[in-house]
């Protein structure tokens, strides 16, 4: 650095450089943001591109271009029926997932040490489990007239014939509901015990009843985490296909069904292109209106505190 | 700024709705245990059940299932082509996630949030589109369903489980360390090798296990990626369930919460299940 030639102005030239070279350390994660845009992002676009196309044999037709399979599907029938069932379902066990998990969480929150230890494998370990395997136990749950449900009501003597909900919708929500609880818990967990307990306090001192401190202070303050909670819970329901397909029993068809029967049993893949990509889509949407209805109701909440 | 400590001894007594409440509450919560738990603890019963078909409670003990799988050729494959398929993807995840994650929690460029939340974008994407999508890609340069793919799709997938548990670790460290390692004239690579990652690899281990696992068991992505011929175990099992009422898919279930609980204790143990929950 001593002697050079070099004006002050090219040592901020070289500065600069130097300074866009090392990227602010951002290099390391290049590869993997590149794999992704080559994993996800365009294989996305592929997807949305193939509602548009004729596809024979596997191969696209080079240069069509058509709004036929968009035409079809919307204009069928069968296709709103089959949104409204996986909406339904979604909905509903979302709701029964936040009706099990908040309480589930909230009690963790008031445990000691190893009560905590022992909700958190819990509520872990299922997550870990495959999906598959949780959704088998329940057919052997509810499975049938051997079912366990069933010879569990006949000995109690609350039912004198086997019940039938395998192969019904109570049967996929059940599933449903017990296989994504731990994606409503895990966010409702990490709210409820980082909240600050002055709050509850103080709102007992004052007189308040403890039922209506929870419902009036603990559950206003841990509405990001339902937030959380539901969108994750939503979105991973709405477009399950593995549930409704075991559980529902053979003709049992939402959304994600046909999109996974179009594309790998009957290989009509422009009509599972066009679902999956309207399913995404809607999907996005719903996502989007549950996290803008928690925000206005966490913005609404703080200003009439 | 300090607040002052409001005595316990002030709360109002319980009234009979706040124990009306607290009963439903108590009741949800139990139910909730109970839904969560019962279903694992169900099928690791069944697969030691000695009849032929799936019956509860089981009418005797029998090791004949396991006996059973150990002679079924076709699951002992699709679990070595799912233990290849999960060891790749785990090692696919860490040489991508690891170093964006250091980067997401040591660099200083901007945009580094919206990055953060585009490397763990995946999570929010639902498997069937991860699936669907990698298979028409694939399909439209004339790849075909293969173990490539099933890596490629499933890495998709398990890197957000790498990236997110390793910037946790790495948040937690104290950069002075390896101030001092630069300091001493130590290069940016050897500071990472030396010092950065040895302090980080609780994390890195849990972060694998945990990609490791969900390669492991992923049946959404897998059904539309693996291809007929090397069916990796979840698929081998989905076509299973479909036909066979036998307590044999119990007997390997059982070993799959077996594998989930190793992973549980290797997270608890590294860095904390606590910090899983976030």
């Amino acid at each position: 650095m001593t002697g050079t030639a070099a004006t002050p102005a090219a040592w901020r030239e070289v500065w600069w450089l130097r300074r866009l070279a090392r990227g602010g350390g951002a290099w390391p994660a290049v590869p993997a943001v590149l794999y992704l845009v080559v994993m996800m992002v365009l294989p996305l676009c592929v997807l949305f591109s193939f509602g548009f196309v004729t596809i024979e044999r596997g191969r696209v037709v080079p240069g069509s271009f058509t709004l036929e399979h968009y035409r079809r599907i919307l204009a069928d029938p069968l296709s709103w029926l089959l949104f409204w069932r996986s909406f339904w379902i979604g909905a509903v066990s979302t709701a029964l997932c936040l009706a099990l998990g908040y309480p589930l969480a909230y009690l963790y929150t008031v445990l000691g040490s190893l009560g905590r230890k022992i909700l958190l494998v819990a509520v872990i370990s299922p997550l870990l489990t495959s999906a598959l395997v949780r959704t088998y136990a329940w057919l052997v749950i509810l499975g049938g007239r051997r079912g366990l449900l069933n010879t569990l009501l006949l000995s109690l003597g609350l039912i004198d014939t086997p019940v039938r909900i395998l192969n019904t919708d109570l049967a996929v929500l059940v599933g449903m509901t017990q296989i994504h609880l731990p994606f409503m818990i895990l966010p409702l967990m990490a709210v409820l015990a980082a909240r600050d307990r002055f709050m509850e306090e103080a709102s007992l001192n004052l007189g308040a009843s403890r039922v209506q401190t929870f419902f009036r202070v603990v559950v206003p303050l841990s509405l990001p985490g339902i937030g959380a909670g539901t969108t994750l819970v939503f979105a991973v329901s709405y477009t399950n296909f593995i549930i409704p397909q075991l559980l529902g029993g053979g003709n049992y068809s939402t959304v994600a069904v046909k999109v996974y029967e179009q594309t790998i049993v009957i290989l009509d893949w422009a009509t599972g292109a066009v679902l999956a990509a309207l399913l995404l889509v809607s999907c996005f949407v719903f996502v989007f209106l549950i996290t803008y209805a928690t925000d206005r109701l966490t913005a609404w909440s703080e200003r009439s505190r | 700024m300090r607040r002052p400590a409001l005595e316990r001894r002030r709360r109002p007594p319980w009234s009979p709705s706040d124990l009306i409440g607290a009963g439903v509450l108590g009741t949800l919560a139990a139910l909730a245990l109970v839904v969560l738990v019962a279903p694992s603890v169900v099928v690791v019963l069944i697969s030691f059940d000695g009849r032929e078909y799936i019956g509860f409670p089981p009418a005797s003990l029998s090791w004949r299932w396991y006996r059973a799988l150990w002679n079924h050729a076709q699951i002992l494959d699709a679990a070595l082509v799912s233990l290849r398929v999960a060891a790749h993807v785990m090692l696919l995840c860490l040489a991508l996630g690891v170093p964006a994650a250091y980067a997401l929690v040591r660099g200083t460029f901007p945009g580094k949030t919206a990055l953060a939340a585009f490397l763990v974008s995946p999570q929010m994407m639902p498997g069937l589109v991860i699936g669907i999508s990698v298979l028409f890609f694939g399909a439209y340069f004339a790849f075909r369903a293969s173990h490539a793919m099933l890596v490629l799709s499933l890495t998709v997938f398990c890197l957000p489980f790498v990236v997110r548990i390793v910037m946790a670790r790495l948040a937690g460290l104290d950069p002075a360390l390896e101030e001092v390692s630069a300091g001493l004239g130590a290069g940016r690579l050897q500071t990472f090798w030396r010092v950065t990652l040895p302090q980080a690899l609780a994390g890195v281990l849990a972060g694998a296990a945990f990609a490791f696992i969900e390669a492991f068991d992923n049946v959404t992505i897998a059904l539309f990626t693996a291809s007929t011929r090397g069916r990796p175990l979840p698929v081998e099992l989905y076509y299973l369930v479909q036909y066979d009422s036998s307590p044999l898919v119990a007997a390997v279930s059982a070993f799959e919460i077996l594998l989930a609980f190793a992973v549980v204790a290797i997270a608890s143990r590294t860095i904390g299940l606590e910090r899983i929950r976030t």
